[in-house]
């Protein structure tokens, strides 16, 4: 099968002031389908760079990012965000759930971009909040959930419109130890048991014992590629 | 497409910091809707004046009626025209009014004001209707009474039923109020003519209040005085006369607009300040909902309502804060009249909704460049940001 | 780098909010100083130099009310007179105008200008005044205005005398406070208007500022119970009769200031709030690294103060210097003579933003100075 992501000689450079920074430096990598892949490295190594590209907020400076056939390159910013809606979850480190809106509402968000009825949103958002474990917990706010219990609702909302593509950027930073694991069994399953293709960024080794491959940038360019029996 | 819930709730959130702004933009509107209650009053009581059916006449090139001067002559000439309308007794229904100024004391030491004394001609209650007795009775020709407006009694010394007043060597004594129904006459003072005349040494009239017969002959008049050149008269049907006496209330609503415009400049720098920094500690948000799908446009539509919303909720506090002032009753000088013009400050549900679609506008204007300046920052910058 | 650049790279890191802060300051400042002088203009009229002596006499029934001529005699017997002259206000219309800024009155030529003392003109000019029945003295104010040289004509039509003004332009006058009248002979009004033998008002000069009052008191006496009975006052007493008729206009602008002022303050304090809370995680490792409370406070309230002065200057100094340049007599069609700014606005002008400005530093900075460095140091920005 295809690989659902393409990266052939992609550069990325921007400017600091006078300087110009290298971020990327001619990648050359193919994800394939359910795949849960690791970038790891220092600060300024251009992992969360490579990660924004994957998933259509950020463009290349030079060479070719595929996803799912699609060079996203030549999407305008609209089609871009429609596409995002529809084919990639994001998660982050801080969490980044709305404050004025319950659980239910949060995870709800990216299907009011669609056509679907009340009733149809109802029953994705259920299920959604039923694979991470929170159904009685959708009428709370965000401060009134614990840090884990916070990070669960986003991966809720990064599932909503059943993306192909989950990204997830340290997603366990801000976590203790016991919440950092279930996220990190939940991301395992999506790959493992729903086929989705997992890309996570960290730098906690221990965190990406659990994928299946692991690359290590320095400086924008591969250094080493671990792959796990999985 | 936002959810009404995201919008509304944050303008709930974060109202302890916003307060400060809506309660602001309540006092602009406030004092816009105050002033332009003020103009409003002045202009209701001079546009309510007069019967649709008189002319009034009054020497051409005067400015008020009060510094008209018709003579006996003119007068007779038109006295027993044919084109005027006849009362049962077959007497032709014309007043000859005389007007002066007395200057007198107000209530409470307030200082003293002109007042306008209107000496009427024996028609001249009848062909104005809407002023009734409410109070004593109309005075007697032929002795020194006076009947003064209700509003006026209520500013000035010695206005009471049966109290006098001096002017000059002369005692005056009120024998009655009248209410004017809200228009010119409420800041008058009415004696018989005759008597006026003989007061103040006056062998002339100021002016001449006409029922014509029917529309022909308000036509024929009309004509008639234009065409005679020897006349120099200046003849008005009576309410175009009084609407026009706007040179009092034209100052006060160009203050009212200059202060307007002034204060809503301030204001709007004042709800550009706030906006700027609520969407400053918004930015991770609003590019989380970028990131999920949500478009630019349709985020600026979200934080314009956010903003139109809190001005709005401060443009109807304002309208509130001015409310209790609707009504009150107070004078001033007159531009053309040089005399005490009493008035009510009258806010009318126009007023209060321009005051409302004022603030809104402010909302609009100072949400509007930060609304565009957050949905334009870069998406990753925006997650990036702390 | 000194403290006080510190301050102001401070102050200005958030460009934009301080320039918005500042500016709303301004225009409310330039608001209220607009607002004062527009009261002032209209509440007090200003002293004029020979005012203390002069005497103005009505009618006691009103102004419109005129005073006979025979009074005249009686007046000039009165000690510590030293002049009198008839003072008729003609108020006619000038060029099909719908209304005329200047004001025209009647006077006895000789006997005005002793008692308008710093009235100048040419000597050459005030004779050629007296001389000629049909002539008049026009200010150098009006002469500017309509672009009028001395021989042309002055041409007025009446609006409460129904005759119409044909004269003559022999001269100029100027260093009184308001230098747009037209003077002219009261025997030609007289003549056009088949001399009623009467005056619209007296004007008088005193000897001395002793005996002023004893003859504003005897004026009034001469003439109680007669057929015309008088008000005599001071010229001041007589510029402020005319204020009082305004009535409460005093009280609605200063409540409109109020308001402003008011508003002001929340606002300012609103948003220096917002940007201390900014930066309360900074403010707490400066506090770490050993400043102390009250120099945390000192920092806070420059910036507030150097905000709010800085809108003070734009506002205030702003206003001031465009109504020195600007002619507001033009724009205001005469309603509006002198619009100045004194000193005791800008003066408290600048004081309210001083208020301001450190009422508005003190709400965040009493916060700042009892927070803990660890609390600070644990906020997200």
């Amino acid at each position: 099968m295809k690989p659902i992501v393409e990266i052939r000689n992609l550069s990325k450079v921007y400017n600091q002031g006078e300087i110009q920074v290298t971020a990327l430096d001619n990648i050359h990598l193919d994800i394939e389908c359910s795949d849960f892949l690791t970038l790891m490295g220092p600060s300024g190594s251009g992992k969360s760079t490579l990660l924004h590209i994957i998933a259509g907020i950020d463009h290349q400076s030079s060479g070719s990012c595929k996803v799912q056939d699609l060079d996203l390159s030549a999407l305008s910013e609209s089609a871009l965000a429609d596409w995002r809606n529809q084919n990639v979850g994001f998660i982050f480190q801080s969490f980044n759930l709305i404050p004025v809106l319950t659980g239910f509402e949060n995870v709800e968000l990216p299907l009011l971009l669609t056509r679907l009825s009340k009733k149809e949103r109802k029953r994705l958002v259920d299920t959604a909040l039923e694979l991470v474990g929170l159904e009685d917990r959708s009428h709370h706010l965000p401060k009134q959930l614990s840090g884990g219990q916070e990070q669960r609702v986003a991966i809720a909302r990064a599932l909503v419109t059943d993306p192909a593509l989950v990204v997830a950027d340290e997603p366990t930073g801000n976590l203790d130890a016991e919440s950092a694991q279930q996220v990190l069994e939940i991301l395992q399953s999506l790959s493992n048991d729903a086929g989705k293709t997992v890309i996570m960024v960290t730098h906690d080794p221990k965190a990406a014992a659990f994928g299946k491959r692991s690359i290590h940038l320095e400086k924008g360019r591969f250094e080493k590629e671990d792959v796990r029996a999985s | 497409m936002l959810p009404v819930k995201y919008n509304v709730g944050n303008v709930v959130l974060r109202w302890r910091s916003t307060l400060a702004t809506i309660l602001g933009i309540s006092m602009v509107v406030a004092v816009y809707v105050m002033v332009q209650a003020l103009a409003v009053g002045l202009q209701t009581s001079s546009a309510n004046t007069g019967d649709p059916r008189n002319l009034l006449i009054v020497r051409k090139g005067s400015q008020s009626e009060s510094s008209s001067v018709v003579n006996l002559e003119q007068y007779r000439s038109l006295r027993y025209s044919e084109w005027i309308m006849r009362n049962e007794q077959d007497q032709p229904m014309i007043s000859t009014d005389v007007l002066t100024l007395v200057n007198l004391p107000r209530l409470n030491d307030q200082g003293e004001a002109n007042t306008m004394v209107r000496g009427v001609g024996a028609q001249g209650r009848v062909l104005r209707s809407q002023v009734k007795l409410v109070e004593g009775r109309w005075f007697t020709p032929g002795k020194r009474e006076v009947v003064v407006s209700q509003r006026l009694a209520a500013r000035f010394e010695n206005f009471g039923v049966g109290d006098r007043f001096k002017t000059g060597p002369d005692w005056l004594t009120v024998v009655g109020w009248f209410d004017g129904g809200n228009s010119a006459f409420d800041s008058e003072i009415w004696a018989d003519a005759d008597e006026v005349r003989a007061l103040f040494d006056r062998d002339s009239f100021s002016s001449l209040l006409i029922r014509p017969a029917g529309d022909q002959g308000r036509a024929a008049l009309v004509k008639q005085i234009e065409e005679d050149k020897r006349l120099q008269l200046l003849v008005k049907n009576e309410v175009d006369y009084y609407k026009e006496q706007t040179m009092t209330a034209t100052p006060i609503m160009w203050m009212g607009n200059f202060l307007a415009t002034a204060m809503s400049l301030g204001a709007i720098l004042a709800a550009m300040n706030t906006m700027y920094a609520t969407v400053g500690a918004r930015t991770r948000e609003i590019g989380t909902l970028r990131v999920l799908g949500f478009r630019r446009r349709t985020i600026v539509l979200g934080l314009l309502i956010e903003g139109i919303l809190l001005c709005a909720i401060g443009g109807v506090l304002g309208c509130m804060l001015a409310l209790p002032l609707n009504g009150y009753a107070t004078g001033t000088i007159g531009f053309e009249s040089f005399s005490e013009t009493v008035f009510e400050f009258t806010i009318t549900p126009t007023l209060a909704m321009q005051g409302i679609v004022f603030s809104a506008l402010i909302g609009l204007f100072g949400t509007l460049i930060p609304a565009i300046k957050a949905s334009r920052t870069p998406v990753i910058d925006a997650l990036k940001s702390l | 780098m000194t403290t006080a650049s510190f301050i102001l790279r401070n102050t200005l890191r958030n460009k934009r909010r301080a320039m918005l802060s500042a500016l709303s300051v301004a225009v409310s400042l330039f608001l209220f100083i607009t607002l004062q002088v527009t009261l002032r203009e209209l509440t007090i009229p200003p002293e004029d130099i020979g005012a203390s002596l002069r005497i103005a006499v009505r009618n006691k029934v009103s102004l419109a009310q005129p005073l006979p001529f025979r009074q005249l005699q009686k007046i000039e017997k009165i000690p510590g007179v030293e002049a009198v002259t008839p003072f008729t206000y003609f108020g006619g219309l000038y060029r099909d105008e719908a209304f005329t800024p200047f004001a025209q009155f009647a006077v006895d030529p000789i006997r005005f200008t002793n008692v308008f003392l710093e009235a100048k003109t040419s000597k050459v000019q005030m004779q050629a005044w007296i001389k000629d029945r049909g002539t008049c003295l026009v200010g150098v104010d009006t002469m500017k205005r309509y672009d009028l040289k001395v021989g042309e004509k002055m041409l007025l039509s009446g609006t409460f005398y129904p005759v119409d003004l044909d004269m003559k332009i022999v001269g100029t006058y100027e260093g009184t406070l308001d230098d747009r009248n037209v003077f002219f002979h009261h025997k030609y009004l007289d003549e056009l208007t088949d001399d009623p033998g009467t005056v619209g008002t007296w004007w008088l000069r005193a000897g001395s500022a002793e005996v002023a009052p004893k003859v504003v008191s005897t004026l009034n006496e001469t003439f109680a119970n007669t057929s015309a009975e008088v008000r005599a006052e001071s010229e001041r007493a007589f510029q402020m009769g005319f204020v009082s008729m305004w009535g409460n206009i005093k009280m609605l602008i200063d409540s409109i200031c109020t308001a402003i002022v008011f508003t002001l303050l929340l606002v300012t304090v609103s948003t220096m709030s917002m940007a201390i809370r900014e930066r309360f995680r900074e403010l707490a490792i400066l506090k770490a690294i050993g400043y102390r409370r009250h120099e945390l406070l000192a920092f806070i309230l420059a910036e507030s103060l150097f905000l709010s002065l800085l809108g003070a200057l734009i506002g205030a100094g702003g206003a001031a210097w465009l109504f020195s340049v600007v002619d507001i007599q033009k724009l205001s069609g005469g309603m509006f003579i002198f619009f100045e700014v004194t000193t005791k606005m800008l003066g408290t002008a600048f004081l309210i933003s001083i208020v301001l400005g450190v009422l508005a530093g003190i709400a965040p900075g009493w916060s700042v100075c009892r927070m803990s460095v660890v609390d600070g140091l644990k906020t997200l920005d």
